[in-house]
C-alpha cells in the first residue's frame, strides 16, 4: 500500500523533490543561462544605421577597428604575468621552504602580506608609492636622477602591481606541493652523487610541475581578465573596455553594447579553452609520492658563499618590495592631510583624523577672503560616503556569501546522497558553470539583460535604482558558487558513510542526521568558505565597477573615487589619508578573517575543549593567586 | 533469536547473497567469517536494515522484520570505523540515541552514566571529545552508544580491524568479557580467522555469497566441511600424489593436513601411520613454536613444532615425517 502510494501518489517527499527541481531550473536557467545567451545573441543582432539587423557587423567592426588591440594588450599582460609571477612565486617558495635562508619565517610573513592586502586597496596603495610624485618614485629619482618619473603607468605599472598581488596565492599552493616532497628522494639523489642544484632541477622541480602548470593557467586567466589594475593604472585591456562600452550609448559610438558582448564572449572562449586544457592535464594525474613513510623536507644549505649571499640579497630585496607599501600605508594613515598630500613624513603630524572625526578646512579665496569648507577632512568611519560604501559592501557581501553557502550545502548534500546518479553530476556541472565564464561576462550579461522588465523576476528592472543591489547580490552569489562547491564538497568527503548509518540506526531522521551529525562536521569548512567569500567580495572591484551607480556604490568604488576627488574645491582634503586608513581597515578585516578561518576554525572539538580546559586552569590559578593576596 | 531464511541480495545484475539461511541463538556470540567481498557485511547490513533483500525473510524473536525501518529494529551496531560523531563529546555520542527517543534529561543522564561505568569510561572521559580518546577507549564508547538504547542484539562490523596487532588482542579479550557480562546476542563480522576462533560460540564461514559451513570453532577448524573452509581457516598442507598413494588415500579427492598434525621424528607406534624421510629446507622462528619446511615425498611439507628449547632442527638435517590417516581431511575434487 505504502509502496503503491510512493509510486503513484504525491507524498511530501515527492512535493519537495518537484519544488527543488523547479527552483533549481529557475535559478540555473534564469540567472546563469538566459542572461549569458542573451549576451551571445546580442553579438549577432546588432542593427545598422537603417535599423536592419546585421549579424556580422560587430565582427567586421572588430576586424577593422582597434578592438584587437585590447585583446592583444590583455594577451600580452597574461603572458608576461605568467613569466613574472612564476619567477617571483617559485623563487619565494624556494627561498622560504627549500633553501636555508636566514630569517625565512619573517620573509614568509612579508611575502604573504598580499593575502590581506589585495585588490583595489593594493593597486591604490602602489599608486600612492610609485606614481610620478609617489614616495618611492621620489626617493628613487633622488638616487637615479635620470630615471623616468612616469614609469608607473600603463603596462609596466600593471605588470609590476599584479606580479606582487598574484604571488601570495601562487606561493601558497606551491608551498603545499614542495612540502609534499619526500625528503628521502632528495637524499637518494645526493647519495648517488647529484649536486644540490642538480637535485633541485632533476628531482624537486619535476614533482612541482603539475602544480606549476595549474598555477600558470590560473595566472594566465587572471592576467587576461584583469580589471582593477588596468583601470586604475591606465592600461587598455579587455575588461576596462567592456565596462566602458557597457556604459556608452550608440550616440557616442557604433554599437557599444554588442562590442562589449563580443569582447566578453572572446574572453569566455579563452577561459573555456584554458580550463579544458587544465582539466585534461589534471586528469592525467600528478606525481604522487610512493613512499609509505614520507620524510620531512630538510632545508638545503647553499654551498657556494657567493650564491648564498646573492640569494639572501634577492630574498630581502623582495621582502622590501612586499613590505614597503604595507608599512608606508600604515604610517601615512596616521599622518595629517598635508603630509599625505605632499607624501612627506611629518613627525609632528600624527593624527587619527583619517580614521575618525570630522574637521573643517579654511582656505583663502582669490578675492583674499578666508573661506571655510565644513567637513572637508573626515575619517573612514566618519565620512558619510565611505561609511555608506562599507555598509553596502558589508551587507551585500555577507548576504551573497551566505546565500552561496546555503545553496551549495543543500546541493552537495543532495549530490552525495545520489553520488552515482546522473542528476547529481548534472547539478554539480551546473554549479561549476560560472567557473567557465569570466566574471565580466556574467556581470555584463546581468547589467544588460536585467536592465529591462524581466517577467521571471516579477516584471522588475533589476538594474533600476535600489534594485541594482539585488543584482549585485545575485552576481556575487553566482560568481562564488564554484569556489564554494569545490571547498564544501571536499568537506563532505570527510563525512564517513558509517556516521550517517549510525545516526539512522539510533533513530535519527534524514533532517536530524543532516542538522545534528553532518552539518556540524562540515560547518567549519562552510564558515571558512563564507568568510573567504565575504573577504573577497567586501573589497571586490570588478563586479562593483560593472554595476556602479549611485545606489550601488560599493566600498571598492568609494576607494577608487578617493583617488580622483582629493582637494577639489577645498573638499575631501584628506582623501588620500582616508584611502590609507581604508587600506589598513581592509588589512585588519582580512587578517581577522584569515585568522578565524585558518587559526580558530581549523581546530576540532578536541582542540577546542583542550584550550577551554587550559583557560579554566589558568583562570583558577589566577583566582587562587588573587585570593591569596587578598587574604594577605 | 535471529533467523535468516533464503535471503537473496542483488546489486544490479550482481547477486551478492545466494539463499542465506542462518539461525543465531539467544545470548550467542555468532561470527560471520570470510574473505573480502564474500557477503558477510552484506548479510549483516541486511539484518540491520540498511539493505533490502530481493527475497527471503529476516525474523527477530519470531517476528518478521524484513521491511521494518532501521530505527525500529532495536538492533545496536558497532561500526568498523566506530562512526563516533566527531563534533560531539563522548557523553553526547552515547546520549544521541536516547535524545532521539526523547527521553527525559534525568533518565538520559542516568542511563549514560550507568553504561559508561559498565564499559569502564570515567566521568572525565565522558566530557572529552572522541578525538581525545585512544583507539581502545573509542571502541568502548562505540559499544556504550550501541548498548545504551538496550537493543535486543548487537552487530559488530570488523570493530578491531583499525587497531594495531597488540591492542587488537587485548580488546578482543575485553570484548568477549563484555559480551558475557551483558549477555547480549552478538553478531560479529570479521575476516580474521584467529579473531573468529577465539571470540565465537559459533561461526558461519562465507564464500562468494554462500555459507560454506556453520559450526563451533572446533568444528570449522578440525572438521572443515569444505575445501574452502579448510584452506581459509588456519594454515594447511595439501598432500600430493606420492603421499596420497603411500597412504592409500582416494586419488580422485583433495587431501589436506594441518601443520600441527604432521609429526617429525616422534616414532609414534601404529601400523597405519605413514612415514617418510625428509630434509629440513628452511625454518622460521616464531618464539612459541618453530615452523619447518620439510622436503619429503616430492613436495614441501610445512610442520609446526613446539619450541621446547631442546630439539631444534638445522637446515639440511634429515628427519622422519609422520602422518596419521585420521588427521587427513579429504574433499571431493573439482570433478567430484
Amino acid at each position: 500500500m505504502r509502496d503503491a502510494l510512493r509510486k503513484n501518489g504525491l507524498n511530501p517527499s515527492m512535493i519537495y523533490k518537484i519544488f527543488g527541481g523547479v527552483m533549481f531550473l529557475y535559478l540555473f536557467l534564469g540567472f546563469m543561462v538566459i542572461p549569458c545567451v542573451n549576451t551571445l545573441t546580442s553579438v549577432f543582432t546588432a542593427k545598422d544605421a537603417q535599423g536592419n539587423t546585421d549579424p556580422f557587423a560587430v565582427i567586421r567592426f572588430f576586424l577593422a577597428g582597434n578592438m584587437p588591440s585590447f585583446l592583444w594588450n590583455s594577451l600580452k599582460l597574461a603572458v608576461c604575468l605568467v613569466i613574472t609571477v612564476n619567477v617571483v612565486g617559485i623563487s619565494i617558495v624556494l627561498l622560504t621552504e627549500y633553501f636555508d635562508i636566514k630569517g625565512a619565517k619573517i620573509l614568509r610573513l612579508g611575502y604573504m602580506t598580499t593575502l590581506i592586502y589585495s585588490g583595489v586597496a593594493l593597486v591604490t596603495g602602489y599608486q600612492f608609492l610609485y606614481d610620478n610624485n609617489g614616495l618611492m618614485t621620489k626617493w628613487l629619482a633622488e638616487m637615479f636622477p635620470e630615471m623616468n618619473k612616469q614609469w608607473f603607468t600603463g603596462f609596466n605599472a600593471v605588470l609590476f602591481t599584479m606580479t606582487f598581488a598574484c604571488t601570495s596565492n601562487h606561493a601558497l599552493f606551491l608551498r603545499n606541493a614542495i612540502r609534499g616532497i619526500d625528503y628521502n628522494t632528495v637524499e637518494a639523489a645526493r647519495n648517488m652523487g647529484a649536486k644540490p642544484f642538480k637535485v633541485l632541477f632533476r628531482v624537486v622541480m619535476p614533482t612541482l610541475l603539475p602544480t606549476l602548470f595549474s598555477l600558470t593557467v590560473m595566472t594566465f586567466i587572471t592576467g587576461l581578465c584583469a580589471m582593477s589594475a588596468p583601470t586604475l593604472l591606465g592600461y587598455n585591456s579587455i575588461n576596462p573596455e567592456i565596462v566602458r562600452l557597457a556604459g556608452s550609448t550608440t550616440a557616442d559610438e557604433s554599437f557599444p553594447q554588442a562590442r562589449a558582448a563580443l569582447l566578453s564572449v572572446i574572453l569566455a572562449l579563452f577561459t573555456i579553452i584554458l580550463l579544458t586544457v587544465l582539466n585534461h592535464y589534471e586528469r592525467k594525474g600528478h606525481y604522487l609520492s610512493v613512499s609509505k613513510t614520507k620524510a620531512k623536507l630538510v632545508k638545503q644549505k647553499i654551498q657556494s658563499p657567493v650564491a648564498n649571499v646573492l640569494a639572501h640579497i634577492y630574498a630581502y630585496v623582495l621582502f622590501i618590495i612586499y613590505m614597503t607599501p604595507v608599512v608606508m600605508i600604515i604610517i601615512f594613515s596616521f599622518q595629517n592631510w598635508g603630509a599625505v598630500r605632499t607624501k612627506t613624513l611629518d613627525f609632528s603630524g600624527w593624527t587619527l583624523s583619517n580614521y575618525v572625526g570630522v574637521e573643517n578646512y579654511q582656505y583663502t579665496r582669490s578675492t583674499g577672503k578666508i573661506a571655510t569648507r565644513y567637513g572637508a577632512i573626515s575619517g573612514v568611519f566618519s565620512n558619510e560616503k565611505t561609511v555608506g560604501g562599507i555598509r553596502l559592501s558589508f551587507i551585500l557581501s555577507a548576504l551573497a556569501a551566505a546565500l552561496a553557502c546555503v545553496i551549495v550545502v543543500v546541493a552537495v548534500n543532495y549530490i552525495f546522497k545520489h553520488r552515482n546518479k546522473k542528476r547529481a553530476a548534472i547539478i554539480e556541472a551546473c554549479l561549476l558553470f560560472p567557473w567557465l565564464l569570466p566574471t565580466i561576462l556574467i556581470c555584463y550579461s546581468y547589467r544588460t539583460f536585467f536592465n529591462d522588465e524581466v517577467w521571471y523576476v516579477f516584471g522588475q528592472n533589476l538594474y533600476f535604482k535600489e534594485n541594482v543591489r539585488i543584482l549585485i547580490i545575485l552576481a556575487y552569489t553566482v560568481v562564488k558558487l564554484p569556489f564554494a562547491l569545490r571547498m564544501i564538497k571536499a568537506a563532505f568527503y570527510a563525512i564517513d558513510d558509517e556516521l550517517e548509518d549510525a545516526a539512522r540506526n539510533l533513530g535519527a531522521s534524514n533532517l536530524v542526521t543532516f542538522l545534528r551529525v553532518k552539518l556540524p562536521i562540515v560547518l567549519p569548512s562552510v564558515l571558512a568558505v563564507f568568510a573567504l567569500n565575504f573577504n573577497a567580495l567586501f573589497t571586490e572591484y570588478d563586479m562593483g565597477a560593472t554595476f556602479q551607480k549611485a545606489e550601488g556604490t560599493t566600498y571598492a568604488m568609494v576607494i577608487q573615487s578617493m583617488c580622483n576627488e582629493e582637494g577639489r574645491d577645498g573638499m575631501n582634503m584628506n582623501a588620500s589619508g582616508r584611502r590609507c586608513a581604508s587600506t589598513v581597515f581592509i588589512m585588519l578585516v582580512s587578517g581577522l578573517i584569515l585568522y578565524l578561518v585558518y587559526g580558530v576554525g581549523a581546530r576540532d572539538l578536541g582542540e577546542r575543549l583542550a584550550i577551554r580546559e587550559r583557560r579554566r586552569k589558568r583562570f583558577e590559578k589566577l583566582k587562587g593567586k588573587l585570593g591569596g593576596r587578598s587574604q594577605e | 533469536m535471529i533467523q535468516l531464511t533464503d535471503i537473496v541480495v542483488r546489486f544490479g545484475d550482481f547477486e551478492a547473497l545466494h539463499n542465506i539461511n542462518v539461525h543465531v541463538k539467544e545470548g550467542e556470540f555468532f561470527t560471520f567469517l570470510g574473505p573480502s567481498g564474500c557477503g558477510k557485511t552484506t548479510t549483516l547490513r541486511t539484518i540491520t536494515g540498511f539493505i533490502d533483500p530481493v527475497s527471503g525473510t529476516v525474523a527477530m524473536q519470531g517476528k518478521d522484520i524484513t521491511h521494518v525501518p532501521i530505527e525500529k529494529r532495536n538492533i545496536g551496531i558497532v561500526f568498523q570505523s566506530y562512526a563516533l560523531f566527531p563534533t560531539m563529546t563522548v557523553h553526547d555520542n552515547i546520549a544521541f540515541g536516547l535524545k532521539i527517543k526523547k527521553l527525559k534529561k534525568d533518565e538520559i543522564e542516568q542511563k549514560v552514566n550507568a553504561i559508561a561505568r559498565k564499559v569502564d569510561l570515567s566521568d572525565e572521559q565522558l566530557k572529552k571529545a572522541v578525538s581525545q580518546l585512544s583507539g581502545g577507549q573509542q571502541q568502548r564508547v562505540a559499544i556504550a552508544r550501541a548498548l545504551v538504547t538496550e537493543p535486543a542484539i548487537i552487530c559488530m562490523d570488523e570493530p578491531l580491524s583499525n587497531l594495531d596487532a597488540k591492542l587488537r588482542v587485548q580488546l578482543r579479550n575485553e570484548l568477549k568479557k563484555m559480551q558475557k557480562d551483558f549477555g547480549i546476542t552478538t553478531i560479529y563480522v570479521t575476516h580474521d580467522q584467529e579473531e573468529a576462533l577465539t571470540l565465537s560460540d559459533r561461526i558461519a564461514v562465507f564464500n562468494k555469497g554462500f555459507i560454506e559451513q556453520i559450526g563451533t570453532p572446533n568444528e570449522v577448524y578440525n572438521h572443515s566441511a569444505t575445501e574452502f573452509v579448510a584452506n581459509f581457516i588456519g594454515d594447511i598442507n595439501p598432500l600430493e600424489k606420492e603421499i596420497v598413494r603411500g597412504m592409500g588415500l582416494e586419488t580422485g579427492k583433495h587431501h589436506f593436513i594441518r601443520l600441527e598434525r604432521v609429526r617429525v621424528n616422534q616414532d609414534k607406534s601404529g601400523d597405519n601411520i605413514y612415514r617418510t624421510e625428509g630434509v629440513i629446507e628452511s625454518r622460521e622462528y616464531y618464539g612459541l613454536y618453530i615452523k619447518y619446511y620439510v622436503s619429503a615425498a616430492g613436495q614441501t611439507i610445512k610442520v609446526i613444532e613446539k619450541n621446547d628449547g631442546i630439539r631444534i632442527y638445522e637446515e639440511g638435517e634429515r628427519v622422519r615425517v609422520e602422518i596419521h590417516p585420521d588427521d587427513v581431511m579429504s574433499y571431493p575434487g573439482k570433478e567430484g
